[in-house]
């Protein structure tokens, strides 16, 4: 099986990928005005301020939506497997997709469902790289 | 702007699932056949425009092949579908300032045989944001619609049954329209019964990747009434507005850019949406159909699948929309299509298919998840 595509990485977001690569998940903060703000940009758009700082969020989130692919697209990906859209606990536009730490149709997902960051190491046609695995909090009573 | 420009000529190649030649070609196509229906000749061409993802030929290469020695206008525009209606708007600006006279417009796409979007046979386009999702394999249209999609279909309970209703009634268009590639009848067992692509796309859901290239032909109002077709002005066209699949600032994938473009096209155009007759709303998946019928203000947000099951979007309803079949039945060459049939029905050339005394048209791109922008034109019979 090919190999998974590995992110290409700009300058802005070589920091976040080296963060998650140390399984540290943060976000820009702005010095200003302290919105949170992913994915990397320079400036503020709440209040155009160029001070930022890396920080950690709680890692707490909400499904906002997925989905489960059934047709493999992409070489490196077998069907079936999820996809889904956290939004982030810190604020309500932070919506940052990743993989799913679950069963691979998605089974008991649901739109609002607590969520936690989590990593995954994988092995990409560049070597290797960390990735987002969203984990459910509610699954206690062996849902999965 | 309101209605100084017209759309003259309107161009089609086949459509199929192997043109068997180049993007070039299916272009210089287009735009002959689009000239030929206004009678222009290359000779008044003065502008060129399209929109591209890296899977087309280039505008000024189109305008050298044609023979056009002044170009005084010229647009290649880096965008999907949300920025099909965007070159019609641009073209319309360059016309009503005077910049060009008579500007072609056009989208030329080997969808299925060379570049199928999103991934596969190429690279995925260059994007800032695919880092994000090229990583978990995601990258496709059918993903990232999906994934609108699921969010939509659960804020406002949206059935499967609700889907295929748009997708049927875009069929039963079709079957009278002898360009769609789809005419074969759809039930609503084959559209529940059909596969999963991206849960919660089945394949009925997805529009028809296509071989094909559409042109337009945009000039000054006054001179489309010394034309060879009746002339059909653009009253509004807008640009603009969105968010994306990421954090911007929205973060609500239940509504769309159309929500807030749709006020200031209307307002530009001296137009409601009760005065629309025909409405070609980009539908690259279903969700999008319904979306828009209320971004667009035809419903309130949650009624469009009870006003597509109330059989407003068919023939005789109060809007018919995607009367050609649209991308999921006439075929997908990324929104200028719509147009094109938006012209043919206000000029009462529909055939079958005509919706009766049809004045005033919505066309519209897709409304704007990706790239985070959407784009609309109103069109007008001037009768």
């Amino acid at each position: 099986m090919t190999a998974q595509p590995a992110p290409t990485v700009d300058r802005d977001s070589r920091p976040w990928w080296e963060a998650l690569a140390r399984h540290e998940f943060v976000l820009q903060r702005c010095a200003s005005c302290a919105t949170w703000r992913w994915p990397a940009r320079a400036i503020c758009n709440r209040c155009g301020s160029f001070d930022w700082s890396w920080q950690p969020p709680s890692g707490q989130a909400t499904v906002a939506s997925w989905i489960v692919t059934r047709h493999a697209f992409l070489p490196g990906f077998e069907a079936p497997y999820v996809v889904l859209t956290a939004r982030l606990a810190e604020q309500p536009d932070l919506l940052i997709p990743g993989g799913y730490d679950g069963p691979s149709d998605g089974a008991g997902l649901h739109i609002g469902g607590p969520l936690t960051v989590a990593y995954h190491d994988v092995t990409t046609d560049d070597g290797p790289w960390t990735l987002l695995r969203w984990r459910r909090t509610d699954m206690e009573g062996g849902s999965r | 702007m309101r209605d100084r420009t017209a759309i003259v000529g309107v161009g089609y190649t086949e459509f199929s699932k192997n043109s068997g030649v180049s993007t070039l070609t299916l272009a210089l196509r287009a735009i002959t056949a689009a000239l030929d229906d206004a009678g222009l000749s290359r000779q008044d061409v003065d502008g060129v425009a399209c929109h591209r993802v890296g899977d087309s030929v280039q505008a000024v290469l189109v305008a050298q092949s044609l023979g056009i020695k002044d170009l005084r206008y010229h647009l290649d525009l880096f965008g999907g579908g949300s920025t099909s209606h965007q070159v019609l708007a641009s073209a319309a600006m360059a016309v009503t300032t005077g910049m060009a006279d008579t500007v072609v417009c056009w989208r030329a796409i080997n969808a299925r045989s060379e570049f199928r979007m999103g991934g596969t046979g190429r690279a995925a386009p260059d994007t800032t944001e695919f880092q994000y999702q090229v990583p978990y394999g995601y990258a496709t249209p059918p993903q990232q619609f999906a994934m609108q999609a699921r969010a939509y279909l659960d804020a406002y309970n949206v059935k499967p049954e609700d889907l295929g209703r748009v997708a049927i009634t875009q069929r039963n268009y079709a079957q009278q329209s002898p360009r769609a590639m789809m005419r074969k009848p759809l039930t609503m067992d084959d559209y529940l019964s059909s596969r999963w692509v991206v849960e919660p796309l089945r394949l009925f859901d997805c529009c028809l990747e296509t071989d094909a290239a559409v042109a337009l032909v945009v000039t000054s109002a006054e001179r489309a009434r010394d034309l060879a077709r009746p002339p059909v002005l653009i009253s509004a066209a807008a640009y603009g507005s969105g968010q994306t699949l990421f954090s911007n600032g929205g973060g609500n994938f239940a509504t769309s850019a159309a929500s807030t473009l749709a006020p200031r096209l209307f307002e530009m155009g001296g137009l409601t949406p009760g005065d629309v007759d025909v409405a070609e709303l980009y539908d690259a998946f279903t969700p999008l159909v319904l979306l828009q019928l209320e971004d667009y203000g035809f419903c309130a947000k949650g009624e469009a699948a009870g006003f597509v099951a109330d059989g407003q979007t068919a023939p005789g309803g109060r809007l018919p929309v995607n009367t050609h079949g649209g991308h999921l039945s006439e075929g997908y060459v990324h929104g200028l299509n719509h147009a094109a049939e938006a012209v043919t029905q206000l000029r009462g050339a529909a055939g079958a298919r005509q919706v009766p005394d049809a004045t005033v048209a919505l066309s519209t791109a897709q409304p704007g998840y990706v790239a985070g922008t959407t784009s609309a034109v109103l069109l007008r019979a001037d009768r």
